[in-house]
């Protein structure tokens, strides 16, 4: 009885603090939401009222024993020196008989009580099996999250967290497991810990915020969601933050609003003028005929501009997006040089810089599969880019060259202009981008030379090149494939304008 | 009264022209420059009683023109109207610590800008009297 007791008290103390400490180690990387469910506490705790159980009975069976045995004794103190021997032996028989029943009937129970308990211990088991399976899935499921998830308890303790996280914290989770988040994020990210422990004391709903810091000494920004975690009687026991990593998003937000305000500011300058005319002919501020004509002037020239720049702006979105309609065919390209050429000398002459004829360079006699206007509007960008970059009593050439080996034809225009910064060079056929050096030596919407890459390596499958030294002058050109034979030879040849 | 003195400055010489016409047709003296530094010289020079510029320029900014002048005192006190294309491009605390008396944005109208440079030079009137 005693040694009963004590079992059964042993396993239901060991039973409750089981039930109590659920940060116990036993369950290794799983959360402590998941120890809460005392799976393993509820068995041992079962077994031990199980015991409890058995104990009773053995007692209740004793008791009866011994209420049997005593009868017994006093019926032979009052039978033996007076009864007869019948009657003591239908005494004792009806007696054995009584404790035979009472046996069988203790067993029966006690049989039933084991009987129930076995299937209670093999349901545990199940479910065990079962919440430890669960377990498993859940943590694949965490560890393979590609955003940082971090997990702590009511007391700001790290519960779990998987590798994202720790990379990002620069933490070992199995060493930091219980460890107080403040203390595992350093300083640098402590606005993390900060809105992490303030969005659990708040008991708040699912919080976000914007974070940054560094990683790898790379900046980056993080939207964080933390959300608290409740228990099943809807208390919060600890939260739980996802940061997912939005630098990408928000480069790309960034180079879209830089997009629209270049837009924006490109188009809103001929619209100036254009609206300032046409307000001082409404009102009349044009006293004469020829003012007026004038005014006329400038408003068509203004609108042209905004056309141009609008066309330019929808050629590189058509060209990105592959839906511009390229009208290919054989043409060679001395011609297209001589024909942008005259259109780019009134200017290069107005300049003061002196433009060297493309019949003193080798004229290309190949052809190239291009689409003629488009080809155009590269070699008068590249000039008016060269004349625009060379101050008064500069010059600008232009080379031509064929490579039979590789079959392609290169154009190269050379000037003696300002010259790029190395460090900005890479960036030149950039969307939108202007040499910050070279932006006060001249206007420009930083378009140009980015359409001039996308017509030769997106539709002409050609490579756009620069060499440059600040002070000394640039080297602009472009490589396109010639025309095969077989393409000359089964179209009609088209040359010149 | 004297004819008040304006100098714009704009590399758009569109817009320089349309302005000059305005004003000039309002009985303003104009005087223009392309940039901030050609500004800086005619300002010194020619002491304009206000100065209407453009925010982006070659050379010379219009607000690195407002920094230089703010800093000289025979042009330190010259009102100045900024014209931008770029929203939001001046904060008003940069409006305010270089006292720019107004930023007008492009499109903008003649009219518009010629009640701009009344009024500012009408309170200035009022102040130094």
């Amino acid at each position: 009885m005693v040694v009963t007791a004590v079992v059964a008290v042993s396993l239901l103390a060991g039973g409750l603090a089981q039930w109590l400490d659920y940060g116990a180690e036993d369950g290794g990387h799983f959360a402590g939401y998941l120890q809460r469910i005392p799976v393993v506490s509820a068995c041992r705790i079962g077994g031990a009222v199980g015991v409890i159980w058995l104990g009773w009975y053995w007692l209740k069976l004793a008791r009866g024993i011994t209420s049997i045995a005593r009868r017994l004794r006093a019926d032979n103190i009052m039978n033996s020196p007076f009864g007869g021997k019948d009657k003591a032996k239908a005494s004792g028989n009806a007696v054995i008989n009584e404790l035979t029943e009472a046996l069988s009937e203790h067993l029966g129970g006690c049989s039933n009580t084991i009987g129930r308990l076995q299937k209670q211990v093999n349901d545990l088991q199940i479910q065990i099996q079962l919440t430890q399976r669960q377990k498993g899935h859940i943590e694949a499921i965490i560890y393979s999250i590609h955003d940082a998830v971090v997990v702590i308890d009511e007391f700001d303790r790290l519960l779990m967290a998987n590798e994202a996280a720790g990379s990002l914290f620069n933490f070992n989770f199995s060493t930091s497991q219980h460890k107080y988040i403040g203390e595992l994020i350093g300083q640098s990210k402590s606005e993390f810990a900060d809105f992490l422990q303030q969005s659990r004391q708040n008991k708040a709903q699912p919080t976000r915020k914007e974070i940054e810091f560094s990683e790898n000494g790379e900046p980056k920004t993080f939207d964080c969601i933390v959300s608290c975690i409740y228990d099943q009687d809807r208390q919060i026991c600890g939260a739980v933050a996802v940061l997912h990593d939005v630098t990408r998003e928000k480069e790309i937000q960034q180079t879209k609003n830089d997009f629209v305000n270049h837009v924006s500011h490109e188009l809103k300058t001929p619209l100036a003028s254009i609206m300032a005319y046409s307000e001082m002919l409404a009102d009349g501020e044009a006293k004469d005929s020829q003012t007026q004509q004038e005014f006329y002037s400038v408003i068509q020239s203004q609108a042209k501009r905004l056309n141009g720049l609008i066309e330019d702006i929808l050629n590189i979105s058509r060209i990105e997006s592959g839906l511009i309609k390229v009208d290919k065919e054989p043409v060679s390209l001395t011609i297209l040089i001589e024909e942008q050429l005259k259109m780019i000398k009134s200017y290069a002459r107005e300049k003061g810089v002196s433009l060297q004829d493309i019949g003193k360079s080798r004229v290309v006699f190949d052809q190239v599969f291009a689409d003629k206007s488009m080809i155009s509007q590269v070699i008068v960008n590249l000039l008016s880019n060269a004349v625009k970059y060379t101050p008064s009593g500069g010059s600008i050439k232009i080379e031509t060259e064929v490579d039979e080996t590789a079959d392609i034809a290169r154009l190269s225009v050379i000037d003696t202009g300002v010259g790029i910064p190395e460090n900005e060079i890479e960036h030149v056929f950039d969307k939108f981008y202007r040499v910050s050096a070279n932006e006060k030596q001249a206007k420009g919407t930083g378009l140009g030379l980015n359409l001039v890459k996308q017509i030769i390596e997106k539709v002409h499958d050609g490579r756009v090149f620069v060499s440059s030294k600040t002070g000394l002058g640039s080297t602009f050109g472009f490589e396109l494939p010639l025309a095969t034979r077989e393409v000359v030879e089964s179209l009609p040849v088209k040359c010149g304008g | 009264m004297s004819r008040k003195k304006v100098l714009i400055v704009d590399d758009e010489i569109h817009i320089v022209h349309v302005v000059a016409i305005k004003l000039r047709n309002n009985d303003y003296d104009v005087i223009s420059a392309e940039n901030g530094a050609e500004a800086f010289e005619l300002a010194c020079s020619q002491k304009p009683d206000i100065i209407v510029t453009d925010f982006q320029m070659p050379v010379m900014t219009g607000l690195e023109l407002v920094e230089k002048i703010r800093q000289y005192d025979q042009t330190k006190d010259i009102p100045v109207i900024m014209l931008t294309a770029r929203n939001f491009a001046i904060e008003d605390q940069q409006k305010e610590d270089l006292q720019i008396s107004q930023c007008l944005s492009k499109p903008f109208s003649p009219k518009e800008l010629l009640e701009s440079v009344e009024d500012i030079l009408y309170h200035r009137a009022v102040i130094n009297r």
